[in-house]
């Protein structure tokens, strides 16, 4: 996988609290990819509905009526996912807890 | 509209879970500790076998991490870490006296160190380095605040002269900084200086000696900004404390950790490197003081290595084992994340969360010995020339003093987990994007974690060769 150069894109959330060289988030896109590019800081995505969220996260201000309607589908559309993780999050430490209950009643 | 109404549920949701979280850490916290009590108590009859209890612990961070995945509003996580205030700025008069005092202690520590008692316990020097700096005061930077800018003595004695302002090589950034760290602990692993007062004597008046001569080269500011381990080490720590000054250095009060999401903090690989220092040589301290070391070092000089060649290569391959595992880390938050951000980028934002992790660990480790010997620092400090000769040790402290040092590992852990948690939010636009992106770094927190308890319930054993 060869890598462009890093480039320093600002993705700092309001004018006053500009990134510095040192600070400023540093991506790179593997040669041939097509990023999504924010029109506004020029940070790139890998898929457009991080794109859509990212900007309504941090250039809310400067979007256009559609943009913002395209921001709250995608994060709703994001919400359903996010229970499915739940779900399987809250499996996980059902799991957990019952293993280690278990676990001490035979072993402890 | 919609929008704001779920956000506000959600923080209601996020409030709940963070209870939970609390209240789980607290219930596995107490049965740890009633685990590492009853070992402490009856001396290795453990009536819960070693792997469970490792395991227990390993799966109480790993737990963690699925109880703060439940908290995504972003507002809500940013809200928790921006919480504080101001405090007022210590007054000239305060900070001259911390000078002051800083250098008396310096002074009295060499000369005691050299013209003292030569039993370890019974100078004061040993007993100032030791337990009331290296235990206490280091606890007090990640608990309280960091003051040691304000009281470092070999900044108070290179500060008053000339310097030559050579320029600070940029390129070397951190990295003397990383040597210096290691190059440290290293001299305390090998030598006596933890023992000899006149060896630790000689070591601090070499350590002024490259202080100053550093300072009148490169000015003050940029050899203890840059170069000096020590004072790096307690920057770091200083963000871990609840204490600390912000962007304009203005004095603020915040929440445990809750500094450490901070950009500015870990800005180079050079820094990742020191962070990851900083928690590999804690570990490898305790490390040396277990009998499967014992063993190994044993095995390993049977066959024919040299005794401090088997300390060296194994220290540096522990450094290298545990950079590596956050390397390895990093690159997973990079591919589950799905990320154009590169992995250094995201190693520099999630470094500053295995500060807290370090801090945990260096409580645990230091707990006993502070308690156990304060009662000998007094009595020594009483007449330091000619102190009692057999200075008085707190006999045995309580059973629950190891259930705590347990319960610190975890708690630095839980908030590592956590500050990732609020880092990934703040990097990543997608909210299952930032939890995917965590998936890494709180395996490597898992497997630090159970490391880390083993060394702790592990009984101390002299390290062979020393």
């Amino acid at each position: 996988m060869t890598e462009a150069t890093p480039t320093a894109t600002d993705q700092s959330r309001t004018p006053n609290e500009a990134a510095t060289a040192a600070t400023a988030a540093e991506t790179a896109v593997p040669e041939g990819e097509q990023p999504h590019e924010c029109p506004h800081c020029g940070r790139p995505f890998k898929r457009e509905r991080y794109l859509v969220l990212h900007r309504g996260i941090d250039h809310y201000e400067s979007l256009t009526e559609a943009e913002r309607e395209a921001f709250f589908e995608t994060y709703d559309a994001e919400a359903a996912d996010i229970r499915r993780f739940r779900i399987l999050a809250l499996g996980a430490l059902v799991l957990i807890y019952f293993g280690f209950l278990f676990a001490y009643a035979v072993f402890a | 509209m919609s929008f704001r109404r779920r956000t506000r549920r959600l923080r209601l949701v996020g409030g709940l879970l963070l209870l939970v979280a609390a209240a789980l850490a607290a219930v596995s916290g107490t049965a740890l500790a009633h685990t590492g009590g009853l070992r402490g108590a009856s001396s290795g009859a453990l009536d819960v076998p070693t792997w469970l209890f490792l395991t227990t612990g390993g799966g109480v961070v790993g737990a963690s991490f699925l109880l703060a995945s439940f908290v995504t509003d972003r507002a809500y996580i940013s809200s928790i870490h921006d919480w504080g205030g101001t405090l007022p700025a210590p007054g000239r008069a305060a900070r001259a006296a911390a000078r002051l005092g800083g250098l008396a202690l310096l002074l009295v520590t060499v000369y005691v160190g050299f013209v003292g008692p030569v039993t370890g316990i019974r100078n004061l020097a040993i007993l100032v380095v030791w337990v009331v700096w290296w235990g206490a005061y280091v606890a007090s930077t990640y608990l309280v605040a960091n003051t040691w800018p304000a009281l470092n003595p070999f900044r108070t004695l290179a500060e008053p002269l000339p310097s030559l302002d050579l320029e600070y090589p940029a390129r070397f950034g951190a990295w003397p900084s990383v040597v210096g760290l290691l190059a440290l602990i290293w001299i305390e692993i090998v030598t006596p200086i933890a023992d000899d007062p006149r060896a630790l004597a000689a070591l601090i008046v070499a350590y002024a000696a490259v202080s100053v001569v550093g300072s009148v080269a490169f000015g003050t500011d940029a050899w203890f900004s840059n170069v000096d381990p020590v004072s790096r080490a307690f920057r770091y720590y200083g963000q871990v404390a609840p204490i600390g000054r912000d962007e304009s250095g203005t004095l603020r009060f915040r929440l445990p950790g809750a500094a450490l999401t901070d950009s500015r903090l870990v800005t180079g690989r050079d820094e990742v490197a020191f962070v990851v220092a900083l928690l590999f040589v804690t570990t490898f301290d305790g490390f040396v003081g277990t009998e499967p070391w014992s063993a190994f070092a044993r095995t390993a000089v049977g066959l024919g290595a040299p005794p401090l060649a088997v300390y060296l290569v194994s220290y540096l391959a522990g450094f290298g084992l545990f950079y590596g595992a956050y390397v390895w880390a990093v690159r997973a938050a990079r591919s589950y994340g799905e990320t154009y951000l590169t992995a250094d980028y995201l190693a520099r934002r999630f470094a500053p969360s295995l500060l807290a992790i370090a801090a945990g660990y260096h409580l645990a480790h230091n707990l006993t010995s502070v308690l156990t010997l304060f009662p000998t620092v007094v009595s020594v400090a009483a007449a330091p020339l000619s102190p009692p000769q057999n200075p008085p040790v707190l006999a045995s402290v309580p059973g629950w003093t190891s259930g705590l040092e347990m319960a610190f590992v975890i708690v630095g852990h839980l908030v590592a987990v956590w500050v990732a948690h609020a880092t990934a939010y703040e990097l990543f636009p997608g909210r299952l994007q930032a939890i995917r992106s965590q998936y890494g770094v709180t395996l490597a927190m898992v497997l630090y974690t159970m490391v880390s308890l083993w060394i702790v319930t592990e009984p101390f054993v002299e390290p062979p060769f020393l």
